[in-house]
């Protein structure tokens, strides 16, 4: 549980962030999707923008996780 | 646990760490308190709620007066309406949000976090709901001890329902500031939100509840970026809420009556009643700690103790480091908040708005972007003429239909072809595409430079330059 909320929370921050500068140059209506105009609603489009950058920031945060823990957790994992 | 043991105290070993939210978390059972400072509390969640939950359903020029309506990629604030190319103000109003944060901080400490933030606003909302339904900190903590039965099963549903509405109800009130509100009305009888609507007043919803109902000063403690730096900010006559330990110690029980010279002690009673009511669980006495939201709790449930036993106020204060140290008053403390640092702060805080409004005042009623059409590049048109052609985004700002004007200049003999008005909507944005003529012995090959001049028929004197270039064929 702690683990989760220390990759949830920062990137939900920082992806709260990024969602407000990036849409805020970007019109989401002159963005392509795989060589094609996007034509969802422009709403939809800044929530899957928001989900889409918090999966990315939370993956940042997990790699973090991941490369902390210490050669004694690696080694001996079932004490940990 | 007996009625007046204290939550842990911040003393006692850290627990180890465990699998659950953050840290292992003992509950804290706030203690409901009255008092000079929850009246000024009360009073800040009454004003930022009635702002929050009205200013949706508020009109203004036949429109909802404040709607950041992310469709149409405007902002409408009452009588203005923004747009991305405004960003700059945006800015700005970040910038005075992070001075007034460190003006407020420097001179009275977390202000900011013990009255008005929304973290604070919802857990008082949330726990006035669970004082209602549960009763006083002692019975609830006889509730949450007694095995489940009949009773505590509704008790603790009403509570959850109660929860859950005010949680929506603040998500539907979110998403109203997005979408407009008499869209979404129309909606609720059906429940026909559109899908995105629907995700976001569950998910707002969900995270009131979430930091309101069940975390509360777990997000203080281990979420909120502002607690972890705000102590940069302080100083040694910054405000802050103390605990007067000369005065105090050595603390500690004695008969009613007794005062402390006679009874050998200072004048804390040891009740800890400080303590119950804290809603972070830390104990005061142990000296400023990061985790005192500094929302003067304490203050009230101490000078309380105080009346009742017959001790001056003021046990627990608003004081400042220096105030304590060196035995200053009031007068003293007053003096000392005007210092470099919060001179600094309040110039810079000053200026900014002042360069915000002045902004604000001479905003351009109207926009022009222009485009050149590159598909033809200074084309030879009958009677000896070059043409090129351009289009413009013509942008009202203003929330009145206007009619704009358009002449150019810079190159002798240069003509707008056809009509030279274009009629824009209120707060709209227009394409227009002119073509503009020049004898063809009037400039030199390659760019010349040309100024398009717009103005609003119904206003002259309201000029707006725009400059470009005008191909010659080489
Ligand atoms: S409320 Fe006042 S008297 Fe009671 S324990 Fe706290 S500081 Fe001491
Ligand atoms: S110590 Fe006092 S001011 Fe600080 S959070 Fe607790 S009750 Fe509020």
């Amino acid at each position: 549980m702690q683990k989760l909320i220390q990759v949830l929370w920062p990137s939900f921050l920082v992806a709260a962030v990024v969602e407000a500068v990036f849409f805020t140059v970007i019109d989401p209506q002159a963005l392509y999707l795989l060589g094609e105009p996007v034509h969802y609603d422009p709403l939809t489009t800044y929530s899957i923008g928001f989900l889409a950058f918090w999966l990315i920031c939370a993956a940042s945060s997990l790699t973090t996780l991941y490369f902390q823990r210490t050669a004694d957790e690696i080694n001996h994992p079932e004490a940990h | 646990m007996n009625s007046t043991a204290p939550n842990p105290s911040p003393k006692a070993p850290p627990p180890p760490e465990g699998d659950t939210l953050y840290a292992v978390r003992q509950k804290v059972y706030v203690r409901a308190v009255t008092g000079l400072f929850a009246n000024w509390r009360w009073a800040l969640v009454w004003f930022t709620q009635i702002v929050f939950y009205g200013l949706p359903w508020l009109q203004w020029n036949d429109r909802q007066a404040v709607l950041f309506h992310l469709t149409e990629r405007k902002f409408y604030i009452f009588g203005w309406v923004f747009w991305p190319q405004d960003v700059f103000f945006l800015a700005i109003l970040l910038i005075i949000s992070a001075y007034a944060l460190f003006f407020f901080t420097a001179i009275a400490g977390r202000l900011w976090c013990g009255y008005a933030c929304p973290q604070t606003v919802y857990t008082e909302i949330f726990m006035w709901i669970e004082e209602k339904i549960e009763g006083d900190r002692n019975k609830r903590m006889k509730l949450d001890k007694a095995p489940m039965s009949p009773r505590k099963l509704g008790i603790k549903a009403a509570k959850y329902g109660a929860w859950g509405a005010v949680a929506l109800w603040t998500g539907f009130t979110f998403v109203g500031y997005f979408s407009p509100m008499s869209e979404l009305l129309a909606s609720v009888a059906t429940l026909g939100f559109g899908p995105w609507e629907m995700f976001w007043i569950l998910f707002y919803g969900a995270f009131t509840y979430l930091f309101a109902g069940v975390m509360r000063e777990q997000v203080c403690k281990y979420m909120c970026p502002y607690a972890r730096f705000q102590a940069v900010m302080f100083d040694p006559d910054t405000l802050v809420i103390t605990y007067d330990e000369g005065r105090g110690e050595p603390r500690g029980a004695r008969r009613k009556g007794v005062d402390s010279a006679t009874a050998g002690k200072g004048d804390c009673v040891d009740c800890g009643i400080c303590v119950q009511v804290c809603p972070t669980g830390i104990d005061i006495r142990n000296g400023l700690q990061y985790e005192c939201i500094g929302c003067a709790a304490c203050i009230d449930a101490c000078d309380q103790v105080m009346d009742k036993v017959g001790y001056p106020r003021g046990l627990i204060r608003y004081s400042t480091e220096n105030a304590i140290k060196r035995g200053w008053g009031t007068k003293e403390i007053i003096g000392h908040v005007f210092r470099p640092r919060t001179l600094v702060y309040g110039t810079v805080l000053i200026a900014i708005c002042v360069a915000f409004v002045w902004g604000l005042a001479t905003r351009d009623p109207l926009r022009v972007d222009i485009i050149r059409d590159r598909a033809s590049l200074g084309r030879e048109v009958a009677g000896g003429m070059i043409e090129n052609v351009y289009r413009l985004q013509v942008m009202n700002m203003t929330e009145v239909p206007r009619n704009f004007v358009f002449d150019v200049k810079g190159i002798n003999g240069i003509q707008i072809a056809g009509d030279h008005r274009v009629a824009v909507e209120a707060a709209a944005t227009q394409a227009v595409t002119l073509q503009v003529l020049v004898p063809y012995d009037a400039g030199k090959p390659g760019a010349n430079e040309i100024v398009f001049e717009i103005h609003p028929e119904d206003d002259p004197s309201l000029k707006l330059f725009e400059k470009t270039t005008f191909l010659f064929p080489r």
